[in-house]
């Protein structure tokens, strides 16, 4: 008996059916309820991050004042940016401010991190005390600093010069290009090494005592116990501190806008107070994002490795 | 309802109905309407109220604030308008306006200072009509805040009032020395710190930061003026290393000098910020410095020592005369307001002469006359020190001086470049004309774009 014509599966049916059998032979079985488990954090990503960071690089890409649509201008932005005098010298004061920074403070986190390990007594409580920094708001420590260092009133000059007598007189902390940048980078030390510090005290926590008595038992004094046991230790713990240290200080705007906005004459001007410069100063936001934007590439490596680095130490 | 009730009368009347069965039909009845007025007033209570977002400048004279917000209190009681008010500081105000006008979700009525207007150009309505009923019926503008309001002859923003420098000098000093006013920065200023000048003592004889500030930069907006030159020329087009390139860089030259040759000011100062000035007068190691009427107004406030000892006058000049850019704190209103007619109303009913008259008085000093009818008030008479406020008023000129004021030179104001140009000689060693130079390109490149 023939089969009616009308409950014949028509080709489109079949074609749907057959691509519905490779969907799943290639993405599983379950893999429509897998997309409706992805599609909320899909969705949230897409909305939160790429919405945004696209249409940020959307504008840069025009000439953008505020309450004025955009005008597209390709990559005139970023070809004035890479000529001007004033952008090159923020991105040399960013590398200098940046790398200042963190190297002092891998370095005090180190110290700070083998002085909690050791046995001294009330260990918590100096634990407590030197996260202070940390745990402080980044604004009401930069606007004590302003305080600490002003020239005539400052309690850093008064100490100096009043009560140790160290200096004839006091030092304009704030208003000289070498010790403006490097009392910004002062502040920021202060404040970061902390974290530092804790990290390195869990990861340093984490070495087994096993692997110091064998060291001390094959004749390694303290300072081979730390660079042939300890260092290695905490090694993956100091390259993500410093790699997540790194960005945010490059990307530190409060310290410098408080202390000194950017001067004296561009003395301590980075890369994020002249994007706020240029956003709310200037009112052009397309080349202010441009300007924020600019060193993403050399970010974006920073983040790929340190990415890759903390994949390949969870697969381990 | 009445006609029920009568109908219930009629009926027990008739013995249609028990007295019993009335009571109770008449209580259900009465119950009801008081049920239902009562909700009807609910729901009228929960009609939305008309509603006016303004935001307000939180300057450094807070009994001033206080009356500005009780006035417009005063006035949403009044109107039946739900006001709903938010403050925003010098350090804050132009990221909140920014925000808003980029997510489209400005206020009805912002109070500006003089650049506001022009910043704001592109979201801002046509407020020529209330600016002209006030400014005729008050005497008219002064001229400088009509001009730094208007562009293309329509009114950007309704001035309220004006915010000036003045001279502060420490009167105790000056008589002791037996030193005048100085009337000119070179060689008066020069002459009279370098003799109340005493480092050993941390005493200085003058203090002007040139470090990026708003001090700073109307400081080298006044000296480039006063030696003849200044950023912009009568056109509006860039002037500063062209046109008035000797001019300005004498200007230049002075200013630096006050730090680097003739040694008048604190060695800090160029670290300073806004407040820095204003910290180190009341701290006594100042003996000059220009600032705005809210350094009198916290000393008088807090009958600090040095107010009785302090003396207001005239900005000093220099070769070319003596000029000053004073503020002009006006009203605006944003194009995507709904209820602009209620906010030139809120306008009117703030610049009314009494209310303003108390705003005024409440300000000691920094609400000065924008309207040449308020110059004569005698309020003006009533310190001695208020004298030098009105009279740098009056001789104010506006931001472009002596072209008009334009977004770009805003956005010059905003970049803070007079004062890198200062910074870059003083800091970092380069020379006054290298500087102007180095200055000049970043205006012109200003002026480009906001051409294009």
């Amino acid at each position: 008996m023939a089969t009616p014509a009308a409950r014949l599966p028509g080709r489109a049916a079949l074609d749907r059916r057959e691509a519905t059998v490779g969907l799943r032979l290639v993405l599983g079985p379950d893999y429509r309820l897998g997309f409706l488990f992805v599609a909320p954090i899909v969705l949230l990503v897409l909305a939160l991050v790429a919405y945004p960071f696209g249409y940020a690089m959307y504008l840069s890409l025009t000439r953008k004042y505020v309450g004025v649509p955009p005008v597209w201008v390709g990559f005139d932005n970023y070809v004035k940016l890479t000529w001007d005098g004033f952008f090159q010298r923020a991105v040399a004061n960013s590398f200098i401010f940046t790398f200042g920074s963190v190297s002092v403070k891998l370095l005090l986190g180190v110290a700070m991190a083998l002085v909690l390990t050791s046995r001294i007594r009330f260990r918590s409580f100096f634990t407590g005390v030197l996260l202070i920094p940390w745990v402080a708001p980044t604004v009401v420590s930069a606007l004590n600093f302003l305080w600490i260092y002003d020239y005539s009133l400052g309690v850093l000059n008064y100490l100096l010069v009043r009560v140790f007598r160290v200096l004839p007189q006091g030092v304009g902390w704030l208003s000289e290009a070498n010790t403006a940048m490097a009392s910004v980078i002062a502040v920021n030390i202060w404040r970061g090494f902390p974290f530092f510090g804790i990290s390195f005290l869990a990861g340093m926590k984490a070495i087994p005592a096993e692997l110091y008595e064998a060291a001390a038992v094959d004749g390694a004094g303290p300072l081979q116990r730390f660079w042939r046991v300890t260092l290695p230790g905490i090694k993956n713990i100091v390259i993500i501190v410093v790699l997540l240290s790194t960005i945010w200080t490059f990307n530190d705007f409060q310290i410098v806008y408080i202390l000194t906005k950017g001067g004296p004459g561009g003395a301590t001007q980075v890369i994020p107070v002249l994007t706020y410069e240029i956003a709310f100063g200037a009112q052009r936001l397309g080349e202010a994002i441009a300007v924020a934007l600019y060193l993403l590439p050399a970010l974006a490596v920073v983040i790929i490795v340190l990415a890759r680095y903390m994949r390949r130490g969870q697969a381990r | 309802m009445d006609r029920q009730f009568r109908a219930l009368v009629d009926q027990v009347a008739a013995g249609v109905i028990a007295r019993r069965e009335f009571l109770r039909k008449t209580a259900i009845l009465t119950g009801g309407t008081a049920a239902g007025l009562h909700a009807l007033g609910r729901l009228a209570q929960a009609q939305p109220k008309t509603k006016l977002r303004v935001w307000l400048f939180k300057s450094f004279v807070t009994a001033g604030n206080e009356v500005l917000a009780k006035h417009i209190e005063a006035w949403g009681r009044e109107r039946k308008v739900d006001v709903e008010t938010d403050w925003a500081t010098f350090g804050d105000r132009e990221q909140k306006f920014v925000a808003a006008i980029e997510a489209g979700n400005p206020p009805d009525l912002a109070e500006m200072n003089i650049y506001g207007p022009m910043r704001y150009k592109a979201a801002l309505r046509d407020v020529s009509r209330v600016a002209t009923q006030l400014g005729s019926a008050k005497g008219g503008f002064l001229p400088f805040a009509e001009r730094a309001m208007k562009a293309e002859g329509k009114f950007l923003g309704v001035p309220r009032y004006s915010m000036t420098t003045v001279f502060f000098i420490r009167k105790d000093i000056m008589e002791a020395k037996g030193l005048k006013p100085p009337k000119v920065y070179d060689p008066d200023v020069v002459t009279f710190a370098q003799k109340t000048t005493d480092p050993a003592k941390d005493l200085w004889g003058f203090g002007q930061t040139l470090n990026r500030s708003d001090d700073g930069d109307g400081f080298m907006s006044n000296i480039l003026w006063d030696y003849g030159g200044g950023v912009w020329d009568k056109d509006g087009k860039p002037a500063l290393g062209t046109a008035f390139l000797k001019q300005n860089m004498a200007a230049l030259q002075f200013a630096v000098d006050t730090i680097k040759k003739h040694k008048i000011q604190p060695p800090g100062v160029m670290g300073w910020t806004d407040v820095s000035n204003n910290e180190a007068y009341m701290a006594g190691k100042l003996v000059t410095t220009n600032n705005g009427a809210s350094l009198y107004y916290a000393m008088v406030q807090k009958k600090h020592e040095l107010a009785p000892k302090t003396l207001c006058v005239l900005t000093p000049g220099g070769p070319a005369g003596s000029f000053v850019g004073s503020s002009c704190y006006s009203w605006a209103i944003f194009q995507k307001s709904k209820q602009a007619d209620l906010a030139e109303d809120l306008i009117r009913w703030v610049e009314d002469e009494s209310r303003f008259a108390e705003y005024m008085k409440a300000s000691v000093g920094q609400a000065g006359p924008v309207y040449k009818a308020r110059v004569d008030n005698p309020y003006w008479k009533s310190d001695p020190n208020f004298d030098a406020m009105v009279q740098n008023i009056l001789r104010s000129v506006n931001l472009g001086y002596p072209g008009p004021m334009t977004p770009a030179a805003a956005e010059v104001q905003g970049q803070k470049i007079l004062t890198d140009m200062a910074g870059r000689v003083v800091v970092g060693g380069l020379s006054a004309e290298r500087a102007l130079k180095e200055a000049h390109g970043r205006i012109e490149e200003i002026y480009k774009m906001r051409r294009a």
